[in-house]
């Protein structure tokens, strides 16, 4: 039985009413004839992040109350596979990232170079602010120590995915952490991997809503603990 | 005056602890048994923060054999053991209310399959 192909673009959103709408306005409709579906999922926002992305048209699951963007993430991978998708990737919904570099993503997995193509900023002080730098080069140093291989930009939010690689990871993380806790999978699951570089667009809202540089110290945290309680 | 401080602290403490959990118990939000239990583990605490010669009596009556730090290494194995339970218990009731509000999250957006459509992927593929 034959069925069309689908990209799903998977954008955890808190209270991104400002933003999530143009964020979705400037994503393609389809990437070399495969249709685009944008998933929101509003992790219990209390701005109208919800009908922001529905009134762009996207499709809109909704926490009903905040769990963080771990769960965000895993919700809106469920979603994905729910819809059939066979690329799935994920993006932020604060438009830090650019919605050029989506094809190069996509096509990394369509033309089967691997299973994960991992979006990779230009790691710098010139081009990233100083605190996300040092908290971004100490999450790297812990995940190099925890799973004992290293990539160029594991903190990256701006991922694609086959389906399998989705359906094979288990993801139990509930906060930024997840994004550690996707690579460690990858390595363990021996998923096939790419590094595409991107362009990290840094405005003044992106880095309000940043994650202050305590929260980079509980990330590690947790991670640690999370691998101390699910080991597998 | 640091054991001084610490008795005071120590009695503060009782207090906040002991009148919550009476609050607790009057709201029926708290069981007998769990007062009970919090009332005597702080006056235990208190009792030993007002006079730690006892510590010494306690060991003296098991024989001797302990030294007060055998009980303090003890003591601390154990609130460590209470901890470490309390942060797998909150982390399960955690990824419960995840499952529970995925599921309500799930079911408010009625996600449903694409129709099937002759186009260009098999799902042989």
């Amino acid at each position: 039985m034959e069925r069309t192909r689908t990209v799903v673009v998977v954008l955890p959103a808190y209270n991104e009413g400002r933003m999530v709408r143009d964020v979705i306005a400037h994503l393609p409709d389809s990437i070399d004839g495969i249709p685009l579906i944008p998933i929101v999922v509003d992790d219990g926002s209390s701005d109208q992040t919800s009908r922001g992305a529905r009134d762009a048209g996207a499709l809109v699951v909704r926490h009903r109350t905040n769990l963080g963007v771990g769960v965000a993430t895993r919700t809106g991978f469920r979603a994905a596979c729910e819809l059939d998708a066979d690329v799935i990737v994920t993006m932020d919904a604060d438009g830090q990232h650019d919605p050029n570099d989506l094809p190069t993503l996509v096509r990394a997995i369509t033309n089967g170079d691997c299973d994960v193509a991992l979006g990779t900023r230009p790691i710098s002080f010139r081009t990233m602010p100083w605190s996300r730098y040092i908290a971004n080069t100490l999450s790297y140093a812990v995940v190099a120590m925890l799973y004992g291989r290293r990539v160029d930009d594991s903190q990256s939010g701006f991922k694609a995915f086959t389906r399998h690689a989705v359906e094979t990871m288990e993801l139990s993380a509930n906060g930024y952490e997840i994004c550690s806790e996707m690579v460690g999978e990858m390595f363990s699951k021996k998923l096939r991997y790419r590094s595409v570089p991107i362009r990290a667009i840094y405005t003044e809202y992106s880095q309000r809503k940043a994650q202050p540089f305590l929260n980079g110290v509980n990330i590690i945290l947790r991670l640690l603990a999370g691998r101390l309680i699910h080991v597998r | 005056m640091i054991v001084i401080l610490t008795k005071t602290f120590a009695i503060l403490l009782a207090l906040i602890v002991i009148s919550k959990s009476y609050t607790d118990l009057r709201l029926r939000r708290e069981s007998l048994l769990m007062f009970l239990f919090w009332t005597t583990t702080w006056l235990g605490i208190v009792l030993v923060a007002l006079a730690p010669s006892i510590v010494d009596r306690i060991i003296a009556i098991g024989g001797g054999q302990a030294g007060i730090g055998t009980v303090f290494g003890i003591t601390f194995m154990f609130m460590f053991f209470v901890v470490y339970r309390i942060y797998v218990k909150l982390d399960r009731t955690e990824q419960k209310m995840v499952r529970l509000v995925q599921e309500l999250a799930m079911e408010d957006a009625k996600i449903e399959k694409p129709p099937v459509k002759r186009s260009s992927v098999s799902d042989d593929a």
